[in-house]
């Protein structure tokens, strides 16, 4: 009866949103540019809910409790990076939106296309935007597959709860495009409050008698997992530091982020979203507290299995309702971001690439239909990589972190330093690229330990920014000469 | 005046990475939450500050 009851809920909540997506949408005309940047015409808090939508997923709902569970004080930096990524954009995003309006551009290569003249460097771009895009869609698969199989009592197997998220994200993806998602965003996020206020608030008190009691006892258990360990350890002060730098100056990377930028009203809009976004982070805190508590509650797990911890919490305290609820509002927080993530790299590929790049698929009935089935290959992939890759849901989000970060030197420079030179990128990417994946794959197998600490994504981001800002002064001093003779 | 607005973004931003090894400790404990937890917690609060400040230096609102 249990099973039925939670599962019939996650059930219900997830076609009660995709018909209220539908019900606000219907109206509206469908072309490229409405499907993929709402028509360019989002205002302050339809672009909240829409950033926010993206920006709070399963991730945060079981990935940073997961961390904070396994390990403590490094899952800290999932509070910290947001704002900092936020602080950038408050600079960055203006200046990308009014570059993107005045040229109509529709995708993030668009913008490379634009800015340095080079379709092969914007098809390079989309693919590595999309490539970065597969762990980001695996995490987001293994929340659904959890909150199925957990929210299941264990009915539904691993195998076909990531088959039913798979599905369940498909069709989520066709039905609702853009503007579907931010609406479908509203349900989720007050859903995920309430969840969360259930798990970081209610749950300590009943447990422990407050938060503040909880943090006593662990401090007894556990007196060195609310700090750092050291400066050059793994997971120590530098690699914390690293990580906050690169996934904030990542933040903004993704596909799906930059078409949210291009899709606001107007400039302040960005601004204003950048001022007050940052409290939103503050939600952390409750879901750090779930993970604490399901430390004390249910010790023991390792591995990938610290994503289940606070669930598992749900699922042996809580009656089966609560557990549905709290199985829906993740079941949402994976579909939602995922829609725009998976729609915007599909629609980068079947533009950038097959569009731009081979001059196929031109007709928009035509590049519908590509885009569609590049959703479905995406789709694929991540449910390939989830079959062979069995991570923590923070690790894979690193690596989507590694690669997005790679674009940020060409971001940042192209906008506010004019000396900028195509060449330069494309050196500084396949560099910057080269060594965070070569740095992280070396570091996983065990060949060598991280160097000081620190997060290879930043050791790239570091040889990218110096080879972009190297070969393009390279290039000013040949530059003269043909010019003025 | 660009000097400052920049310097005034920098500021939460170094709170939230290069200060972390000054504040990397337990006590004292704000509310019962650990030192470190609640220094990042309350630079997080205090970001909107700052950015509306520049915000207002640059007459945007």
């Amino acid at each position: 009866m249990s099973p039925l009851i939670s599962l019939g809920i996650v059930a219900a909540v997830s076609v009660a949103t995709i018909v209220f997506a539908l019900a606000s949408t219907r109206r509206i005309s469908m072309s490229p540019q409405d499907y993929i940047v709402g028509g360019r015409g989002f205002g302050a808090v339809f672009l909240w809910v829409l950033l926010s939508g993206e920006i709070y997923t399963s991730f945060t709902f079981l990935g940073a409790a997961g961390w904070a569970y396994g390990y403590g004080a490094p899952a800290f930096y999932i509070i910290a990076y947001g704002t900092v990524g936020f602080i950038l954009s408050y600079f960055l995003a203006p200046w990308v939106w009014r570059y993107a309006k005045e040229r109509g551009l529709l995708t993030a290569p668009d913008f490379f296309r634009a800015r340095f003249g080079s379709t092969a460097l914007s098809s390079f771009v989309a693919v590595l935007q999309c490539a970065a895009a597969v762990p980001y869609i695996t995490l987001q698969l293994s929340g659904l597959q959890l909150f199925l199989t957990i929210g299941g009592y264990g009915a539904v197997d691993a195998q076909a709860g990531a088959a039913i998220g798979f599905v369940l994200l498909l069709t989520f993806i066709f039905i609702t495009g853009l503007r579907g998602t931010a609406w479908a965003s509203i349900i989720k996020d007050g859903l995920v409050i309430a969840a969360l206020v259930f798990a970081g608030v209610a749950l300590p008190i009943q447990f422990f008698g407050s938060p503040a009691k909880m943090f006593d006892q662990l401090l007894i258990a556990h007196p060195n997992m609310l700090t750092l360990d050291g400066y050059t350890s793994s997971r120590g002060m530098l690699w914390f530091i690293s990580t906050v730098l690169l996934a904030g100056i990542g933040f903004f990377m993704g596909p799906h982020s930059i078409a949210a930028i291009y899709s606001a009203k107007d400039e302040n809009v960005l601004r204003r979203n950048a001022v007050f976004l940052p409290v939103y982070q503050l939600v952390l805190m409750l879901v750090f507290i779930a993970g604490f508590s399901a430390l004390l509650i249910v010790p023991g797990l390792t591995g990938p299995s610290v994503d289940q911890s606070f669930m598992l919490v749900v699922q042996r305290y809580y009656p089966a309702w609560v557990l549905g609820f709290v199985a829906a509002a993740g079941s949402l927080c994976a579909l939602v971001p995922s829609t725009g993530l998976v729609l915007s790299s599909a629609s980068i590929i079947a533009k950038n690439v097959f569009g731009d790049l081979f001059g196929v698929a031109e007709h928009p009935a035509a590049r519908l239909w590509l885009t569609r089935a590049m959703v479905l290959v995406i789709g694929l992939l991540a449910l390939g990589l989830w079959l062979t890759y069995k991570k923590t849901l923070v690790d894979l989000l690193l690596i989507y972190y590694n690669g997005v970060a790679q674009l940020a030197p060409a971001f940042f420079l192209g906008c506010f330093w004019k000396r900028t030179t195509t060449l330069g990128v494309t050196v500084g990417l396949v560099a910057g690229v080269a060594v965070s994946l070569g740095l992280a794959a070396a570091v996983a197998a065990g060949v060598i330990s991280s160097p000081l600490g620190i997060n290879a994504g930043f050791d790239g981001l570091a040889v990218n920014t110096a080879c972009v800002i190297a070969v393009s002064l390279l290039k000013k001093e040949q530059e003269p000469a043909p010019a003025s003779s | 005046m660009q000097r400052l607005r920049f310097l005034l973004a920098a500021i939460p931003v170094a709170a939230l990475t290069v200060a972390v090894p000054l504040v990397n400790r337990v006590e004292p404990r704000i509310f019962g939450v650990p030192f470190l937890l609640a220094w990042l917690a309350l630079w997080v609060l205090a970001t909107p500050a700052f950015l509306w400040t520049i915000g207002r230096m640059e007459r945007r609102w």
